[in-house]
């Protein structure tokens, strides 16, 4: 049936088909470019930059993007729910390189992942309740979980940083490929298609943009209100987890700085992506093309022998042009 | 209704010469054209009537006027002069202060700090605290309203704050003052106090534009009225040289059978579908009420009355303090414990504040209508999209949404229409009890008309109804008894014979004698 191959490829793109709407630059700046400017970024790379095409560079670009490419997936559910981020990815990231890595001991890889998971709902839980049940300030509360987590993991390994066995089952999940693509490029990508399918075809995905929109009138709607926060939390802390696991994977080491500003970079990919930091607007898809965007920029940066400085400043300057377009976008559509 | 006699004499005539003038205005928001070549001037002194259905682009205009929004063609002119375009500074500084339809206040700051917001008096950084209160008890003054000037907004009834509001654009000391459907939440005595106070301002030369859905408020104060329909100026004439039904079939565009059905076939009530008991809440001092099937029970009184706390207590969207709701149907009796076991158990609730509590503004209409239906819209937690889509478009189409666009935002609609999204994602539910919240607030007389039928339409199917509103024809019209609530508690029942403005008034006020009816 045509029409439903055409709500699976909705569901696949995450862009619900919208009539025709009046033009405006800045609302497609917000909404749609980041489709364009990504293929023109990645285009004009591929012409002027001496080795971005080859095949090692772009396995490189796809492997040190993806931990943090899953974790923006994921983490895209808090900023559209109009709870701003979870900087506790950080802790959660390193807590599951470390439990992949030092409490699997190459081992007993299902069970240290069966742990991380149930890590990653006790995060989702706790982050959940303080800011959906208590009404508590999403920054603040999981600012403190990342102190009670990372305080947890370094009284764990005090300080001490873990290697996985060089020619051990971790380390060739790290460096496994499937044809030419790396594996951690396949879970990136598989996340995206999950986390689109359940952000704008569920139910739950429907009642986060609704929340996100507009909480009050989504709780007189009769809606659970806490469990759309804690579910929007945990799906950001199963992202981390997963995240986690394929940076330990890459790595092969565990330490608990290895996620540092994990949390702001992701936040980037999911600003540039064009989702709204007010909630309510936003797409999974999106987040994936911010991170590509974001990481290819970075790559052109190191590429062209720009310091480290330069790309922080290139970086920062670019999300305040992604979250002023978002304003004025809204401004523009008159909400 | 009496008139102040000496206003007759005060105000102008409308030939005064202009000081304001909007010259062409055209405002396109991409495809769709909200104001089409509109011309309008007002004079000082004059009281300047603008009517026209939900989305006709009253508002739009006035917003165009107030440099809200930049004109996309023509301009606005002050005293000869162009005004700049789309600047909200430039047209505060000519002398143009608008309330806005949507109350516009910040509801955590007080009187005093929301009368000068934008204007706040400062010195080296520092709020000048005595100025400030002086602007806004000055501004109080002059509209004659008393209100504590460091009470938070929040704290305040909707008839209070839109008071404030009034104060807040007269502080601006405007030389034209445009209201924009501002006795929507207001009850008749309140509104007859608004308009004897817009006859005063005009009186001492003030510029008045006057945006209501209430024919009769136009014929009480205006000098001359405009029509506008789907964005164009249909008319404008002199009040002496028009009657009130030729206005309405100007706006429609056709005449309009007027659906005048007071007399509804009173369908055998049923059983006792809602029975709240004792409901204690803050503005709400003990309360009984029973609501049987197929009845539509009103609630009238004064805004600040507790009607909203007593609503919003019965259905758990704020906790109550005391007493017991229970709901009956199919023989069993469900105690109601809190907001989502009402809604579960077939309670519907449409609350007062749409903006704030009935919408998700950058939602379309489509999700907004589904969000309460998602569970027979949904199957294994996935949604059916196609579904969504026509469930959507069915309801909006029964009360009528205009333009009838469900993929478009709530946000982008005008006020009127937002009102009818929120009522049909409810009508959607079939609910077995549905309680509704000045249910027409800012919507036109024909829209009206519609939603008056379908609330009709529910209770003979079965529906309990409990209906508050400010608005007494409408409550006459659809209630099959009245009970007036005052200072939070029921003062008196009314059934339909009983029930006229007089008597539904002098309960509500706790007079005999009520002042302009
Ligand atoms: N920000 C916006 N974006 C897109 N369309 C808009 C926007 N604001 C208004 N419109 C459209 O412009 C038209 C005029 O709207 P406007 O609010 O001026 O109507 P109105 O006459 O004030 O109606 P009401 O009596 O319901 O308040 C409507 O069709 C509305 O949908
Ligand atoms: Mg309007």
């Amino acid at each position: 049936m045509t029409n439903e191959a055409q709500s699976v490829a909705e569901a696949v793109v995450g862009e619900p088909a919208i009539e025709k709407q009046p033009f405006n630059l800045l609302v497609w700046m917000s909404s749609r470019g980041i489709f364009v400017f990504t293929t023109v970024l990645v285009v004009v790379a591929a012409i002027f930059i001496d080795g971005f095409a080859s095949l090692d560079n772009i396995t490189d670009v796809f492997n040190r993007a993806a931990p943090i490419g899953i974790v923006a997936v994921g983490m895209t559910f808090v900023v559209i729910s109009a709870n701003y981020l979870d900087l506790s990815v950080v802790a959660q990231v390193a807590t599951a390189a470390v439990v992949l890595i030092a409490v699997s001991n190459e081992s007993n890889i299902p069970a240290a992942m069966a742990l991380a998971f149930v890590i990653a709902l006790l995060y989702g839980l706790v982050n959940g309740v303080a800011v959906g049940v208590f009404k508590a300030n999403a920054v603040i509360v999981t600012l403190s979980t990342t102190f009670i987590g990372l305080g947890i993991l370094r009284w764990f390994s005090g300080g001490s940083i873990y290697f996985g066995p060089q020619d051990g089952a971790i380390r060739s999940f790290g460096l496994a490929k499937i044809g030419p693509f790396p594996l951690s490029m396949i879970v990136l990508i598989l996340m995206t298609l999950i986390l689109s399918f359940v952000l704008t075809r569920t139910n739950f995905g429907f009642l986060v943009r609704s929340y996100g929109s507009n909480r009050d009138a989504t709780r007189l709607a009769g809606v659970n209100t806490a469990w759309v926060v804690i579910g929007a939390f945990t799906i950001t802390s199963i992202a981390a987890m997963i995240g986690g696991f394929v940076l330990g994977a890459f790595s092969n080491t565990a330490v608990s700085s290895m996620s540092t500003g994990f949390d702001f970079r992701a936040l980037a990919a999911i600003i540039v992506g064009g989702t709204s930091v007010f909630g309510g607007r936003g797409s999974v898809l999106r987040t994936l093309l911010g991170v590509v965007f974001v990481s290819v920029l970075t790559n052109i940066m190191v590429l062209s022998g720009l310091g480290f400085g330069v790309q922080q400043m290139a970086i920062g300057a670019l999300i305040v042009a992604a979250v002023s377009i978002d304003s004025l976008a809204r401004k523009a559509s008159g909400t | 209704m009496s008139e102040n006699p000496t206003t007759e004499t005060t105000r102008q005539d409308a030939g005064g010469r202009a000081i304001i003038e909007a010259r062409n205005v055209v405002k396109r928001f991409g495809g769709a054209t909200a104001v089409d070549d509109v011309s309008i001037e007002v004079a000082p002194g004059e009281i300047y009537g603008l009517v026209g259905e939900n989305g006709a682009g009253k508002s739009t205009l006035m917003r165009v006027l107030a440099g809200i929004l930049t004109p996309d063609h023509g301009s606005v002119v002050v005293d000869g002069r162009e005004l700049e375009a789309g600047s909200t500074r430039a047209a505060l500084e000519a002398g143009i202060s608008l309330v806005h339809q949507e109350l516009s206040l910040v509801p955590e700051l007080t009187v005093a700090e929301n009368i000068v917001l934008g204007t706040t008096p400062v010195q080296a950084g520092f709020i000048k605290k005595r100025e400030m209160k002086k602007i806004a008890s000055d501004a109080l003054e002059e509209i004659r309203v008393q209100v504590d000037l460091d009470e938070p907004i929040v704290r305040l009834s909707v008839a209070l704050r839109q008071f404030v509001e009034i104060a807040r654009a007269i502080a601006r000391k405007p030389r034209v003052l445009i209201l924009d459907e501002p006795t929507a939440t207001l009850t008749p005595a309140e509104t007859d106090y608004l308009l004897d106070m817009l006859e005063r301002l005009a009186g001492q030369g003030l510029a008045i534009i006057y945006i209501s859905h209430r024919i009769p408020e136009i014929f009480r104060i205006c000098n001359r009225v405009s029509v506008l329909r789907d964005g164009h100026l249909v008319d404008t004439v002199s009040i002496s040289d028009i009657k009130p039904n030729e206005i309405v079939d100007k706006m429609v565009g056709r005449e309009l059978k007027q659906e005048l059905e007071t007399s509804r076939t009173k369908v055998a009530a049923g059983d006792v579908v809602l029975q709240a008991r004792g409901i204690k809440a803050p503005g709400v001092n003990g309360i009984d009420l029973d609501v049987r099937a197929g009845e539509i029970v009103g609630l009238g009184g004064l805004v600040g009355a507790g009607r909203t706390e007593l609503v919003r207590a019965i259905v758990g969207a704020d906790i109550k303090s005391a007493g017991t709701v229970t709901i009956n149907t199919d023989g069993t009796m469900r105690r109601v414990n809190s907001y989502r076991s009402a809604i579960s158990h077939g309670f519907a609730y449409v609350p007062e504040e749409r903006r704030t509590d009935g919408l998700a503004l950058t939602m379309t209409v489509s999700d907004n209508i589904a969000l309460p239906n998602r569970s027979q819209l949904s199957r294994y937690s996935v949604l059916m999209r196609g579904k969504i889509g026509t469930f959507a478009k069915e309801l909006a189409d029964a009360v009528g949404l205009r333009p009838p666009e469900i993929q478009r935002e709530a946000g982008d609609f005008s006020g009127g229409n937002q009102q009818k999204v929120v009522l049909a994602k409810w009508l959607g539910r079939k609910p077995d009890v549905i309680i509704l919240d000045e249910p027409t607030r800012g919507v036109d007389v024909g829209a009206k008309v519609e939603i008056h039928r379908l609330v009709r339409d529910l209770a003979e199917g079965g529906t309990a109804v409990l209906v508050v509103s400010s608005d007494l024809p409408e409550l006459l019209d659809l209630a099959d008894v009245i009970h007036v609530v005052r200072d939070g508690r029921i003062a008196g029942t009314l059934s339909r014979d009983e029930a006229d403005e007089k008597s539904v008034m002098s309960l509500a006020s706790g007079e005999s004698q009520v002042r302009g009816l």
